[in-house]
């Protein structure tokens, strides 16, 4: 600024060179006027193709604008730059050295040559580089066939090998670690690009993994000897460009040429995150995330990603009716269809229905039409909320949708663990609180979310203080541009639910900003959502209370429901797919399929359906849920008008249109129950169920099963006992 | 017509007429804003042969709903019955490389596989399983599939990237949450 | 001249049913065997097999085999056991009993048939453990 009247007045001298200065002076000054919304575009080339691209562009991008993929290995377009595989060098015209394309940033004019000699050759002399301290273990390699390091060799290496050494100083050899029973090392094929470093310390937010050394002698490790233990650690896996870290129970299971994709949705959270399911022969090997930016951007969680192996244990695989000796017996499907419809028929209209964790949509549209068939309107899910508050959408929601928490700038947790109930939107917190100074306060336990946040305490009554805005966080909440509070759908539970809720609700209509609401409700189980939207009511006590001669058990295996609370000669007929709570107080148990064995609406907690697509067939007798109940309708004499999926899918559309749109994202209103709800909440500690990274591994069905999942747990336990003897040498 | 159709065809017809006539709007737009030089056989033919060589020149569109399903030999239980997925193959997580992810896909309804009994390798009773086609854009791939009297559905529109400042500068930023806490 | 009526062949067929033991076992002897020859007996194994030989047939048809009675019709050529094996395909000459060279050790198994066809054919099955294990239900009512 001080120098500009002086570049001014010497730009009347005319040289060209100072009129190029006073031009650049002028363009600041109109950039400063203006402010930085809309940035100038300047044109670059690449391979002479002229781009237009904000300033501040790395070569990189700029070239994958117009599909020109430049070759790399340390830069990943969720992950900091690093810039320290090389791979990416370019050539850029009067450069005297060839560029990193993923750190530099371009300038106006520049002319990118990424198919020049100078490139190729960067390129070349990098490969083998990399290539000799590589191993030459492909056939033994689990990432062969889906490796970048193997792909570039071949299209960017050199095609013949100078490395001559092996027998002087031999190839680089490093020890493997144990960090896990998910994550399996092969050291010597790191390439040392640090994604895992990266993806650690930026997304998981645990700073366990780093470097040492450098050079030839650098290692990736925990620099003591630790596991790497959190609810994330599964991307690194796909992060890592080389067989350095692959997945251990699926280490030496399959090729990836040999194994089918399916595009499907997980279920085993309320996230709704995308997933591939690879399978061969009729069996479910791995699964891996799929991009959706809106949900789940690239992420996996560990539960989502390695409880596949409970699919292939304590399957139901036949029908079973419970013997007047008290065992169950399997039978065939028309007599467990006949001894249910006979109970039905001496029920006379008294039954029931519970929804539980992981029913699909389609099998709960189809039980509650067969219950109003039957003369009984007693469908409820398993999970509670709070009475009367289904009726408005919003209510139940995570209003803010899961790609906009990353936008907020103060969140409030009320009662909830997003990390440990779904990791994925805590990634997004994380993503807020890094790149968008996010404050965060929690109400409830002291918890870790692997970032800073205030705890408030664990009183309820705080509830009542920050909305009433007496507390010193509704000033942080109301100073905000887009604020956010979440409660934990566990919470609601409480016999105060109500009330807690109808206070937030009320202050979030004084926070709510255009375009965007503040009240989110973070739900835990993936079919509550549409359960709600399609009619069922909350809590499995309203199906209890009813006290029925028939309940239908649809997935319900938390257990809120026990023989002893129903009456003593109440028929339970539970339809799923494990073994499990549900099952075993049945009378009669028809086995359905799981969720990657049909195709089903699930609901996710932001109220976006999506749909899973069946991957493998029904192990044994087992049939898709909404078939089963079809059946039955059939044999008691009251058939279901619909015989295939897509008038299935017709009648789904009748209850409830925005339920058939699929990936697509309905904007409810503001939150708020009908009628009058007291406002009193009762105090006493708020407590969350998973507070724990050892709590995180098992809630479901097939977690349950999943043998992987027990591993876990016992690796979490394992890692804690040896903290507190390393403490106890300590003190 | 978006490519968010994600009902089940409906009319036909229409569809085909709809892209007749977008065939012929991209035609006239091309030739319009052509600005090079002038074809002496072009400017010195009249109306009526001019309109004959377009009709010869390019694509013939038939304005109206073909189904080779009668003629095609496929067998009706793999007409009727299947319902095809148009998609774009998601990326594999596992790699970096997008070079197959930017095509339509369609896919069938997945059906039983089993082990077989002697040698333990996949079967399938279904011959259109491994039957990838890949399209250009969804609308080809329902002219396909409508040609061929499959039911079809969309599955997931293309979005458009984000965009995203990656600034090497950030991880030493020494105000910011983003600067790097582990090397 | 009874060579050149044939009645040399007539002689032949009253001396097989001579042999035989008269025209029924003549009878069941060509309906067991569909074949009725003479024959010296040159040995029996311990199974009961009858062994014979006579070269006045060709090469080929001149040693033969009666089963025991008990199989009855079920006989087989996997009945012959290994040590006659040798001699009925021409391997050797020397039939067992007379060939002193055999090695006769204590845990040479008993010979066994082909069970292929009857219940007790083997029969292929699968050793890898099943893919979906199924849950199974704890024996009491809750």
């Amino acid at each position: 600024m001080i120098r500009a009247p002086l570049v001014k007045a010497l730009g009347a001298l005319g040289s060209p060179t100072h009129q190029m200065a006073s031009r650049a002076v002028r363009t600041s000054a109109m950039v400063a006027q203006t402010p930085a919304k809309a940035p100038e575009k300047i044109e670059v080339f690449v391979d002479d193709i002229p781009v237009q691209v904000v300033p501040g562009t790395t070569v990189l991008q700029a070239a994958a604008q117009i599909g020109v993929e430049i070759p790399r290995f340390c830069y990943h377009e969720r992950l900091a730059v690093a810039g320290n595989c090389r791979m990416c060098l370019v050539e850029v015209e009067k450069s005297p050295k060839p560029v990193a394309a993923c750190a530099m940033p371009v300038m106006k004019g520049w002319r990118i040559k990424t198919n020049s000699d100078l490139t190729r050759k960067a390129r070349e002399g990098v490969m083998e580089f990399l290539l000799m301290n590589h191993p030459l273990d492909c056939p033994i390699c689990d990432q062969g066939g889906e490796c970048d390091l193997q792909d570039q060799a071949m299209a960017f290496g050199s095609d013949r090998s100078r490395f001559t050494d092996i027998n002087y100083t031999g190839k680089r050899a490093v020890e493997d670690k144990d960090i896990g029973p998910l994550v399996k090392t092969i050291m010597t094929r790191c390439i040392h690009c640090t994604r895992c470093v990266r993806f650690a310390s930026e997304i998981a937010g645990v700073d366990d993994l780093g470097t040492t050394g450098r050079g030839n002698d650098m290692q990736i490790g925990t620099y003591v000897e630790k596991l790497f233990l959190t609810e994330l650690s599964g991307n690194v896996i796909d992060l890592c460009p080389v067989g350095a870290l692959t997945n251990k129970p699926y280490s030496f299971v399959a090729r990836p040429w040999e194994i089918r994709k399916v595009s499907s949705i997980d279920v085993l959270d309320a996230v709704g995150s995308n997933i591939v399911v690879s399978t061969r022969t009729n069996e479910v090997l791995r699964i891996l995330p799929r991009e959706n930016e809106d949900v789940n951007e690239e992420w996996l969680a560990d539960k989502s990603r390695f409880a596949c192996d409970g699919l292939k244990r304590q399957r139901l695989v036949a029908p079973m009716v419970r013997m007047p000796n008290g065992e169950l017996q399997a039978v065939e499907w028309e007599g467990a269809l006949i001894a249910v419809a006979k109970a039905i028929k001496a029920a006379g209209g008294q039954i029931a229905g519970i929804s539980g964790q992981l029913a699909d949509l389609e099998a709960q549209v189809a039980l509650k039409d067969l219950l109003n068939r039957l003369g009984s309107e007693v469908v409820a899910t398993e999970q509670g909320f709070i009475a009367g508050g289904t009726d408005n959408r919003a209510n139940y929601l995570l209003n803010s949708t899961i790609a906009g928490l990353e936008e907020a700038d103060a969140v409030l947790l009320v009662g909830t663990n997003p990390r440990y109930e779904a990791p994925l939107v805590n990634t997004r917190l994380r993503k807020a609180y890094v790149h968008n100074e996010l404050q965060i306060a929690s109400i409830g336990p002291k918890i870790d979310l692997s970032y800073d946040h205030e705890n408030l305490g664990a009183d309820a009554a705080l509830v009542k203080d920050v909305c009433s805005g007496a507390h010193a966080f509704s000033k942080v909440l109301e100073g905000a541009k887009k604020p956010a509070i979440i409660i934990g759908a566990d919470l609601l539970e409480r016999a105060d639910g109500a009330a807690i809720h109808a206070t937030v609700a009320e202050y979030c209509k004084k926070l709510k900003k255009p375009n965007w609401n503040p009240f989110n409700v973070l739900q835990t189980n993936a079919a509550q959502v549409g359960a709600l939207d399609v009619g069922y009511k909350a809590g499995a006590q309203t199906a209890v209370k009813a006290q029925p001669k028939v309940l239908f058990l649809l997935n319900a295996d938390a257990g809120k429901v026990t023989r002893e609370q129903l009456p003593k000669d109440c028929f339970v007929v539970y339809i799923g797919s494990h073994g499990d709570n549900g099952a075993s107080i049945a009378d009669a148990v028809l086995p359905g399929a799981a969720y990657t064995e049909k195709q089903g609406i699930y609901v996710n907690t932001e109220g976006r359906p999506q749909q899973t697509l069946p991957g493998v067939s029904p192990p044994g007798m087992a049939r898709e849920d909404w078939k089963i109940l079809r059946a039955l309708s059939e044999v008691v004499g009251k058939p279901l008008p619909y015989d295939n999926l897509d008038e299935l899918r017709n009648r789904l559309e009748d209850v409830a249109p925005h339920l058939t749109r699929l990936g697509q994202l309905e904007p409810a209103g503001d939150a708020g129950a009908a009628g009058t709800i007291s406002k009193s909440i009762g105090g006493g500690a708020i407590d969350i169920k998973l507070k724990e990274l050892r709590d995180y591994f098992m809630t479901d069905a097939i977690s349950r099963a999943s043998p992987t999942m027990a591993k876990c747990i016992s690796a979490v336990n394992k890692q804690q006992r040896e903290n507190e003897a390393k403490q106890s040498v300590a003190i | 017509m978006s490519a968010l159709r994600q009902v089940m065809c409906r009319s036909t017809a229409s569809l085909q007429l709809y892209q007749a006539n977008r065939a012929a709007a991209a035609r006239w737009a091309s030739t319009a804003t052509d600005g090079g030089p002038l074809d002496p056989k072009t400017a010195l033919a009249r109306p009526e042969e001019l309109e004959q060589r377009n009709k010869l020149s390019g694509k013939i569109t038939v304005p109206t709903a073909v189904n080779l399903s009668p003629i095609s030999g496929v067998p009706e239980e793999h007409i009727r019955e299947r319902r095809v997925r148009i998609h774009i193959p998601p990326k594999n997580a596992m790699q970096s490389g997008t070079d197959n992810v930017n095509t339509w896909q369609i896919e069938f309804d997945n059906r039983e596989r089993w082990e077989n009994p002697l040698m333990g390798w996949a079967s399938s009773g279904d011959p259109l399983s491994n039957m990838n086609v890949q399209f250009g854009s969804p609308e080809e791939a329902i002219t396909f599939c409508e040609r061929n009297g499959w039911r079809w559905y969309v599955d997931g529109a293309a979005k458009p990237k984000k965009e995203r400042v990656k600034n090497y500068g950030i991880n030493f930023a020494w105000n910011k949450r983003t600067r790097v806490s582990t090397k | 001249m009874a060579k050149f009526l044939g009645i040399n062949r007539l002689t032949k067929l009253f001396q097989m049913v001579r042999e035989a033991g008269g025209l029924k076992q003549a009878y069941l002897k060509l309906y067991r065997n569909d074949d009725l020859k003479i024959g010296t007996l040159v040995g029996i194994d311990k199974y009961g097999n009858k062994y014979f030989e006579n070269p006045y047939y060709f090469y080929g048809r001149n040693r033969w085999i009666e089963f025991a009675p008990h199989v009855n019709m079920d006989y087989d050529g996997s009945m012959i056991p290994a040590e006659w094996y040798g001699w009925m395909h021409y391997k050797t000459d020397l039939p067992p009993i007379r060939d002193g060279c055999r090695p006769k050790y204590k845990w040479i198994a008993d010979h066994s048939e082909n069970l292929s066809g009857t219940k007790e054919a083997y029969y292929p099955y699968s050793t890898t453990p099943n893919k979906v294990e199924a849950w199974e239900p704890k024996a009491k009512k809750q």
